[in-house]
């Protein structure tokens, strides 16, 4: 089937369905390359869509300790997490909202859907979500730095502050720019693995309270709220996913190619990250904020080398 | 001549408020409500000034020469915030600190109070050296009878004290400023300086940084400031971290203003200053027990951002690039705006929970969400602002001192926006854990005590000014765009010739960044309305169960997550923090306590002893001073004789 070019409103319209329709895809592949990789056939592909459909006709259960702030947590992280994917590119196939100084906007996107996160943890009073809140306000403080200098250092090879031109700007091709985009990538992937959850920082899996983080914090979450919950997180994966392979697609000449390859990155993305999962073990807790200030490191090297 | 007479009309109101509120006679109702006008003239004055009104100025004879009243777009810029904040903290004042509270301080307050905003009236429009020093120097003394209201306190009357003798501090060095700027200029008036090297600016610059560093709380330099916005009523902490503070950012731009240029390598400097300011202010945020301490610290972390905003301006103009100049000049107003409004607000509502509790200590609070319902919805806006969140007004000046760092970056010259940049990130999240912590801990799961689940609304006269606050915050960061006239105003004053207009250059991406964040807003809303509509099924009851807590039935407030560890993990960065743990030994242990404190590195740490010491050895003067009249009379003699004796020999000795 061969497309003929598409006009940036289409673009614009495959873009929105693109990220309203195909988060719960991912963890769905992710966990089917879980499960094949652990020699089970695993749940299917589709499954998170069945588990929203499922929540969506749930009745909410609110503890009565709970506040109107505990509704804040996934109302917010879905509208941060639908703002955010309209800054960033999916590939070369155009952004519908990009102009200079979004990445900054990007990045404090993620920080509200957080602290939302966070402060609906602490109204439920349990003990257990206000550790996993503690915990994820510490880890998340030492991955914005290292998302920040990656930024900085991109921003300062494209001369601009626009997530579009920074991620995809043909400054990238140059020969000068391969060791530090290299070091952005190592930094941006140890953050994506950080702020999604995923082994080796968090155990999205894991039956023991004391040891997540994120999953901790939506413990008492319920019906449609959940339902926001999980949709936010399979969002949150697909926006930080694009961000990380936006600097490695190429450029094709046409439009529907750049889909299609969009598609096979985000593909290989979630199957690298089943990958990871299957083969390595969450670390102890003492030793997320090393991995963490890897990162940092990582993209701090890489401004530098930009810097001088 | 109007702005300056409707300044001069709005002192005079909050002078006779001030005096009225002495009178026994009278109802206390006269004095507020004319300090409440002279806070509506203000406004209006300061507001014509930054829509476009010409400045006005007032001349008058003065010490042997002539002085000058003169209210431009720089003064406006901050007498706005001043009579906005001043206003709106005498209604709250009323309720929060009856006028026969605590054995009548209420009166002395509110005669401090009225006195202190006359006095930076007059200090935001005098251009004369002389002036400027007199309105400075009863605002800070106001300042120190307002900060030791509660004097009964030993802790009160020592901030007050330690408050006094750095500000002194202070003003001994604005002194020498204004001596040294009176010899470059050649008269007392504050005029701009004909350009012209000369190797004066450096120390006048140097001086004004010191000085008016002392008063908006710059790292070493900011040791006072905790205690004395901890022990304050709360709408007087509203006014001194929303206000007073600013009065140093004021002076900095002001004084730089004067100047012909700008000598290379301050605004770098400062650029750095504010850098660490902005970490170290946050950082100890975190360590605090104390909510009041905490937002004391928050003003040092905000300051500090400011101040980055101020030194890329500084850097800007050392290196003639009038975007930087207009970039970081405007960043740094508009968050002195944005922190007036969200600190005061944040102060209101500690003032609120601590009148509702008697407690200042956030680990016997929580729960108060359902409690105070209100005031836990107005603080909502003021948490999301303070830490810089998208879409309340924090972050769009700081997404203003973003683009300035970023600017100076890819031009290439200034390292430390290297070092601001990584500092402006790390405290945003520094600042989301230290007010998650806020508002986690007072308002939100259960409370921790009886004074916390008695608690309730404060009254209307409280809730109003904090509602006006709440909306100007979300207002302000909707309203971004059309702000940037009056911020283009104000560079042109601070950097005079210097700066480009913001507005060809930032106006579209503002509008973006405005319409992304309203897009937030409305996607949120149609999320929460989705919610709504599975709200509760017809014809079922509500079913409110215990939280669910991993299948513990009964949730006991002592097992809940404590202030002190949601921000353990911070512990080891913070040297402030002190935790005192004895080990569990042998087969029978015996009860064992834990105990962990917080001292300030600079002023309690190190300052403190170091000062007590050097009193222990300045007592042995007190010999000098018996007792006996006669003795003074002799000091005084001999006290002249060698005045005498000096001016005498001085011919000859000097040549």
């Amino acid at each position: 089937m061969s497309l003929p070019s598409l006009t940036v409103s289409a673009q614009w319209v495959l873009h929105l369905l693109t990220l309203l329709l195909l988060p719960p895809l991912i963890p769905g592949l992710i966990n089917k390359v879980k499960a094949v990789m652990a020699g089970r056939s695993g749940p299917p592909v589709l499954q998170l869509y069945y588990d929203l459909a499922k929540l969506a006709r749930k009745q909410a259960v609110f503890s009565r300790t709970t506040t109107w702030v505990f509704l804040a947590g996934p109302v917010g992280t879905v509208a941060a997490g639908l703002v955010a994917g309209l800054l960033v590119p999916f590939g070369h196939t155009g952004t519908p909202l990009s102009f200079e100084g979004d990445v900054i906007l990007f990045a404090y996107l993620f920080g509200l859907a957080r602290f939302l996160t966070v402060l609906s943890a602490l109204d439920t009073g349990s003990s257990f979500e206000g550790m996993g809140a503690a915990r994820e306000v510490a880890f998340s403080a030492l991955a914005e730095p290292a998302l920040f200098l990656g930024f900085a250092a991109l921003a300062k090879a494209s001369s601009s502050l626009s997530l579009s031109t920074m991620l995809l700007g043909s400054g990238l091709g140059s020969g000068r720019m391969a060791g530090p985009l290299i070091l952005v990538l190592v930094g941006w992937a140890i953050v994506f693995l950080a702020e999604n959850a995923r082994i080796p920082v968090d155990d999205p899996n894991t039956h023991l309270e004391l040891t997540m983080i994120h999953e901790v914090m939506v413990l008492d979450h319920s019906g449609r709220p959940f339902a926001l919950v999980l949709y936010g997180a399979s969002l949150k994966l697909l926006v930080l996913g694009a961000l990380l392979m936006d600097p490695v697609l190429p450029r094709a000449p046409q439009a529907w190619q750049n889909w299609l390859l969009f598609g096979a990155g985000l593909g290989a993305l979630a199957v690298a990250v089943g990958l990871v999962e299957s083969m390595s073990a969450r670390f102890r807790m003492t030793k997320v904020p090393q991995f963490l200030l890897a990162g940092i490191l990582a993209s701090a090297f890489a401004f530098l080398l930009l810097l001088v | 001549m109007l702005d300056v007479a409707l300044v001069l009309l709005a002192a005079c109101s909050w002078i006779g408020a001030s005096l009225l509120s002495l009178s026994g006679k009278l109802d206390e109702r006269w004095s507020r409500w004319l300090g409440l006008c002279g806070a509506l003239v203000g406004i209006l004055g300061a507001g014509h000034g930054l829509l476009g009104g010409v400045p006005s100025r007032l001349d008058f004879p003065f010490w042997h020469g002539t002085a000058r009243l003169e209210s431009d777009a720089l003064s406006a810029a901050f007498l706005l915030p001043l009579h906005l904040v001043a206003g709106l903290g005498v209604a709250y004042g009323k309720e929060y600190w009856p006028l026969n509270h605590l054995r009548g301080t209420g009166r002395s307050l509110r005669f401090h109070f009225g006195l202190l905003v006359a006095a930076m009236t007059c200090l935001l429009v005098a251009r004369h050296g002389l002036v400027f020093l007199l309105a400075w120097e009863v605002m800070a003394v106001c300042a120190f009878f307002l900060i030791g209201t509660d004097h009964e306190l030993s802790e009160v009357r020592h901030a007050s004290w330690v408050y006094l003798v750095c500000t002194h501090t202070g003003t001994a060095l604005l002194t020498a400023m204004t001596i040294l700027l009176a010899r470059r200029s050649g008269s007392l008036l504050w005029l701009p300086i004909p350009a012209g090297p000369s190797p004066l600016d450096g120390w006048i610059l140097l001086l004004a940084i010191l000085g008016f560093g002392f008063k908006a709380g710059f790292l070493p330099l900011h040791f006072w400031l905790p205690s004395a916005h901890a022990g304050a009523p709360s709408h007087v902490s509203a006014m001194l971290s929303a206000v007073m503070l600013k009065m140093g950012i004021y002076g900095i731009l002001r004084v730089s203003g004067l100047l012909p240029a700008i000598p290379r390598g301050f605004g770098a400097a400062l650029l750095a200053l504010g850098a660490l300011s902005a970490v170290y202010g946050v950082g100890n945020a975190l360590a605090q027990r104390d909510y009041k301490r905490l937002l004391a610290y928050s003003s040092i972390e905000n300051l500090g951002i400011i101040g980055m905003g101020v030194g890329l301006g500084l850097a800007g103009r050392a290196n003639h690039d009038p975007w930087l100049v207009a970039l970081g000049f405007g960043g740094a107003v508009f968050h002195v705006w944005n922190h007036a409004l969200f600190k005061s607000l944040l102060f209101f509502g500690a003032g609120s929970v601590l009148h509702a509790t008697g407690t200042r200590d956030m680990e016997a609070l929580g729960g108060l969400a359902s409690r105070m319902p209100r005031t836990a919805l107005l603080l909502f806006p003021a948490v999301l602002a303070v830490s810089a969140l998208p879409p309340f007004n924090a972050f769009l000046s700081e997404w203003f001192l973003y683009r300035g760092i970023f600017a100076s970056l890819s031009s290439g010259y200034l390292w430390s926006a290297a070092l601001a940049l990584v500092a402006l990130a790390f405290t945003g999240g520094l600042a989301a854990v230290a007010f998650a912590k806020f508002y986690g801990i007072l308002f939100l799961g259960t409370p921790r005590s009886p004074a916390a689940s008695h608690a309730h609304d404060p009254s209307r006269a409280m809730l109003l000014p904090m509602a006006i606050l709440a909306c100007l915050c979300l207002g302000t960061g909707l309203a971004g765009p059309l702000l940037l006239p009056s911020l283009d105003r104000i560079v042109a004053v601070a950097a005079p010739g210097g700066s480009v207009p913001l507005g060809p250059g930032l106006g579209t991406d503002l509008r973006f960044l405005v319409g992304a964040e309203t897009l937030l807003l409305a996607v949120a809303f149609t999320a929460y309305l989705w919610w709504r509509r599975a709200l509760v099924p017809p014809g079922r009851a509500e079913f409110r169960p215990p939280t669910w807590d991993c299948g513990y039935a009964l949730t006991l407030p002592r097992a809940e997550y404590t202030g002190s560890s949601f921000s353990d993990a911070w512990a080891p960065v913070l040297p402030g923090l002190k935790a005192r743990i004895r080990r569990l030994t042998g087969n029978f242990p015996k009860p064992v306590a834990f105990r962990s404190e917080f001292r300030d590195v600079v002023g309690e740490r190190y300052l403190g002893p170091r000062m007590e010491r050097l009193a222990a050895r300045l007592l042995r003067f007190r010999r000098l001073q018996p007792g006996y009249l006669s003795v003074y009379i002799l000091y005084v003699l001999l006290a002249l004789l060698g005045a005498f004796l000096w001016m005498g020999l001085r011919g000859r000795l000097l040549g």
